[in-house]
C-alpha cells in the first residue's frame, strides 16, 4: 500500500495490533510453561519454553510484522503466518509433553 | 490488471515508481492464481488467521493453566489427559488458520464467493467437550469429597 492517503477504517494499524497481541499471547504462554515446569521440577521442558518465548519475542522485535505497508507494496503475510502458526504449535506439544510428563 | 498500460494506476493497484515488479511472493498457489484483491481485503483475511491463532494459544493456555493446576494440587491424571487434549487441539487450530488463510485468500484473488468456515463447527464442538469433561470431572470431585 504505497498511497500516501490514509485508510479511514484504519485495516493496517488494526492489523498491527492484532500481530502484537498475537506475538504477546505465544510469549506470556511460553513463559508460564516455563515457570510451571520449573516449579515441577522439569527443567528441560522449562528451558524449552523459556527458548520458544525468546525465538518468539526476538524476531518480533527486530523486525516487526507490521501488517501491511510494505516497501515494496504488496503484503507478504505467509511467512509471518507460517512462523506465528508453528511456534503457537511448538508451545501445544510442549504442553501436551509437560501434561504427558506430570501424567507418568 | 486489464487497462493497466494506459491508465494511470489507481492506489489499489499502484506499485511504487517504476513498473510493477514480478510477483514472486509465496505460497504460489495462493499468488499465482487471480488478481490482487483490495490490500483491505487482504488484511481483514490475515487478522481472521491471526484470530485463529489467538482461538488455538487460548486452548494451549487452558490446557497449561490445568495441567499446572493438575500437578501443583495433585489432581487426578483425568485432568493431565484434558490439558494434553486441550494443547494439541490448539496447535491443530494453529494449523488451521493457515489453510483457512490460504483458502480466503484464493477465494478472493479469483472473484469466488469465501468458502465456508469448517473449522468453526470443529471449534464449538471441542470447545464445549472439553468443558463438559472438566464439568463432569469437578463434579465427581465435589461428590466424593
Amino acid at each position: 500500500m504505497t498511497s500516501p492517503a490514509r485508510d479511514p477504517g484504519l485495516q493496517p494499524e488494526r492489523t498491527a495490533l492484532a500481530w502484537q497481541r498475537t506475538v504477546l499471547g505465544v510469549v506470556l504462554g511460553s513463559l508460564l510453561l516455563a515457570a510451571v515446569n520449573l516449579r515441577v521440577g522439569q527443567p528441560v521442558l522449562s528451558v524449552l519454553a523459556g527458548l520458544l518465548a525468546v525465538a518468539t519475542l526476538v524476531p518480533a522485535v527486530l523486525r516487526p510484522p507490521s501488517g501491511g505497508l510494505p516497501r515494496d507494496g504488496v503484503l507478504r503475510s505467509w511467512d509471518f503466518l507460517v512462523r506465528v502458526a508453528s511456534l503457537v504449535g511448538v508451545l501445544g506439544l510442549l504442553g501436551a509433553a509437560s501434561a504427558v510428563v506430570s501424567l507418568v | 490488471m486489464t487497462s493497466a498500460a494506459h491508465e494511470p494506476p489507481d492506489d489499489a493497484v499502484s506499485r511504487g515508481p517504476g513498473a510493477r515488479a514480478p510477483d514472486d511472493r509465496r505460497p504460489r498457489s495462493v499468488y499465482g492464481v487471480g488478481e490482487e484483491p483490495d490490500v483491505r481485503f487482504s488484511l481483514a483475511n490475515e487478522r481472521t488467521a491471526l484470530a485463529w491463532v489467538r482461538t488455538g494459544l487460548g486452548l494451549v493456555a487452558g490446557g497449561v493453566a490445568l495441567t499446572s493446576f493438575a500437578s501443583l494440587a495433585e489432581m487426578s491424571g483425568f485432568v493431565d489427559v484434558i490439558a494434553a487434549v486441550a494443547c494439541l487441539a490448539g496447535a491443530g487450530f494453529a494449523a488451521y488458520a493457515l489453510l483457512s488463510w490460504r483458502r480466503n485468500e484464493r477465494a478472493m484473488r479469483r472473484g469466488e464467493p469465501l468458502p465456508a468456515p469448517t473449522g468453526l463447527p470443529v471449534l464449538v464442538a471441542g470447545v464445549l467437550v472439553l468443558a463438559l469433561l472438566v464439568a463432569g470431572y469437578a463434579v465427581t470431585e465435589v461428590w466424593r469429597a
